[in-house]
C-alpha cells in the first residue's frame, strides 16, 4: 500500500493556488473601475453643461416673452387708439353732414373741427403703429386690415426658437444624467466584485476561493454589460 | 549560476516605493481633477446668477422704455391735436391751442422725456427711436454682466477636467502594471515594471501638459 506524502512546501503551494489569478482579476477590476469613473465623469460633465444651458435658455425665454408682451401691449394700444380716433373722425364727419342737411351750419362746423382733431390724432397714430409703418404687417390695399396674426407670429418666433433650444438642452440633460446614473450603477456593481475578490483572497479553502473568484468575475461581466449597453444608448 | 544584480535583488522594494509614489500621484491627480470640476461648477453657477441679474435688468429696461414710449406717444398725439387746433379758423380753437401749448404740452413733455426732449431719439417722421433708447439704458455696471464669459470659462474648465480624468486613468493603469510586476515571475516582472513606469511617466507628462495648455488657453486664469 502506498500513500502520498504531502510535504509542507507542497501544502503551502496548494493553499496559495489561484491567489495570483485573483490579484490579476482585482487589478483588472481596478482598471475597469478607473475607466468607468472616467466615463461617469464625462457623462456627469455633459449632464451639468446641458442642465446649465437649459436653465440659461429658460431665463432667456422668459425674458423674451416678457419683452414680447410689453411690445405687443404697446403696439396694440397704439393701434387701438388709432382705430378709435379714425372712427371718431368718420362719425363726426357724418354728424357734420347730417347737421348740414338739417341746416345746422354752426353745429356742423363744430363737428368738423372735432373731426379734424380726431383725424390729426389718427394720422399721427398711423405713423406710430407698426401695423402701418412696417410693410410686413401693413394692409396690402386700402380695404384690407393690417396683418396682426403675422405680427404675432413674428413676435413669438424668437421665444419659440429659444424654447425649442431649451427643450433640446433639457432632453440632453436627461439623457446624460441617465447615462451617469447607469455608470454609477455599474461602479456599485464593481464594488461588489471587489468584495468578492477580497473574500476569495482571504479564504484558505481553495475551492471556496475559486467559487468566489468565479462569482466576482460574473459580477464584473455584469458590470461590463451595463457599461457597454450604456455606451451604446 | 548567475549572481543577481543590485536591481533584481532589490526589485520588490524599489517597485513598492514606485507603487507608493504612483498612488500618491494618482491621489493628487484625482484631487486636482475634482478641484477643476468644482471650479467649473462654480463658474457655471456664477454665469447663471449673472444671467438672472442681467435678465432682470433687461426686463426692467424694456418695461421702462415702453412706459416712456407710451408717454411719448400721448405727447405726440396731443401735440398733433394742438397743431390741428392752431390750424383752425375758429378763434376759440386757437385760444384752446395757445393754452394747451403753453400749459399742457410742457407737462406732457416732461412725462415723455427723454424720448420727446432729446433729439437723438427723434426720427425725422416724428416718431421715436426706441431701439436707440434701449441701447442707451444699461449702466456700465449692467454692461459688465456677461454670463457667456463665465460659461466659456466653465466650459474650458469642464474640458480640462475631462482631459485630467484621462490622466488619472493612465496613472491607475500604471498602478495595475506595477502591481502585476510585483507578483509576477522574473521575466514578466521586468515587462510589467517597464510598461508600468512608462505609462506612469506618460500619465504625469499628460497631466502636466493638460495643466499647462489650459493655463495658457485661459491666459493664466
Amino acid at each position: 500500500m502506498s500513500e502520498n506524502i504531502v510535504t509542507p512546501q507542497a501544502h503551502q503551494e496548494y493553499t496559495e493556488r489561484y491567489k495570483s489569478l485573483i490579484v490579476v482579476l482585482t487589478v483588472l477590476t481596478t482598471v475597469l473601475a478607473a475607466i468607468l469613473a472616467a466615463l461617469q465623469s464625462d457623462a456627469g460633465i455633459r449632464s451639468d453643461v446641458a442642465n446649465r444651458d437649459s436653465q440659461y435658455l429658460a431665463i432667456l425665454a422668459s425674458g423674451e416673452l416678457h419683452r414680447a408682451g410689453l411690445e405687443s401691449n404697446y403696439e396694440f394700444s397704439v393701434f387701438g387708439d388709432y382705430l378709435k380716433n379714425l372712427q371718431e373722425a368718420t362719425v363726426l364727419e357724418l354728424t357734420a353732414l347730417e347737421q348740414e342737411e338739417k341746416g345746422k351750419n354752426d353745429e356742423a362746423q363744430a363737428s368738423r373741427e372735432l373731426a379734424a382733431l380726431s383725424q390729426a390724432r389718427a394720422d399721427l397714430g398711423e405713423k406710430f403703429s407698426v401695423f402701418y409703418n412696417d410693410p410686413r404687417y401693413a394692409p396690402q390695399s386700402e380695404n384690407d386690415l393690417p396683418r396682426a396674426e403675422q405680427y404675432l407670429t413674428d413676435l413669438i418666433e424668437k421665444s419659440n426658437e429659444i424654447v425649442a433650444r431649451q427643450n433640446e438642452a433639457a432632453d440632453a440633460y436627461n439623457a446624460w444624467n441617465r447615462k451617469a446614473d447607469l455608470y454609477v450603477t455599474a461602479l456599485t456593481v464593481l464594488a461588489v466584485a471587489f468584495f468578492l475578490f477580497g473574500l476569495a483572497q482571504a479564504l484558505k479553502d481553495v475551492r471556496l476561493r475559486l467559487t468566489f473568484a468565479v462569482f466576482g468575475t460574473a459580477v464584473v461581466a455584469f458590470s461590463l454589460l451595463i457599461t457597454i449597453t450604456t455606451l451604446l444608448i | 549560476m548567475n549572481k543577481p544584480n543590485w536591481f533584481t535583488s532589490r526589485f520588490e522594494v524599489i517597485n513598492a516605493i514606485l507603487i507608493a509614489a504612483v498612488s500618491l500621484t494618482t491621489a493628487f491627480s484625482v484631487w486636482r481633477t475634482n478641484m477643476v470640476g468644482s471650479n467649473a461648477a462654480d463658474e457655471s453657477r456664477l454665469g447663471i446668477i449673472e444671467a438672472v441679474k442681467k435678465q432682470a435688468l433687461d426686463n426692467e429696461n424694456y418695461r421702462k422704455v415702453y412706459e416712456e414710449a407710451g408717454f411719448a406717444y400721448q405727447f405726440a398725439v396731443k401735440q398733433a391735436e394742438v397743431q390741428a387746433l392752431e390750424a383752425s379758423d375758429d378763434p376759440a380753437a386757437q385760444d384752446r391751442a395757445a393754452n394747451a401749448r403753453q400749459y399742457l404740452l410742457p407737462n406732457l413733455q416732461l412725462f415723455a422725456q427723454p424720448l420727446a426732449t432729446d433729439e437723438k431719439y427723434q426720427n425725422p417722421d416724428g416718431t421715436y427711436d426706441l431701439q436707440k433708447r434701449l441701447n442707451d439704458m444699461p449702466t456700465e455696471e449692467e454692461k459688465q454682466l456677461d454670463p457667456s464669459a463665465s460659461f466659456a470659462r466653465a466650459d474650458s474648465l469642464f474640458s480640462e477636467q475631462r482631459w485630467l480624468v484621462i490622466g488619472s486613468v493612465l496613472l491607475a493603469v500604471s498602478l495595475f502594471w506595477l502591481a502585476l510586476a510585483e507578483i509576477s515571475s522574473e521575466r514578466l516582472r521586468s515587462w510589467g515594471f517597464v510598461i508600468g513606469l512608462g505609462v506612469y511617466l506618460f500619465g504625469v507628462v499628460w497631466f502636466l501638459g493638460v495643466e499647462i495648455v489650459f493655463f495658457y488657453m485661459r491666459r493664466g486664469g
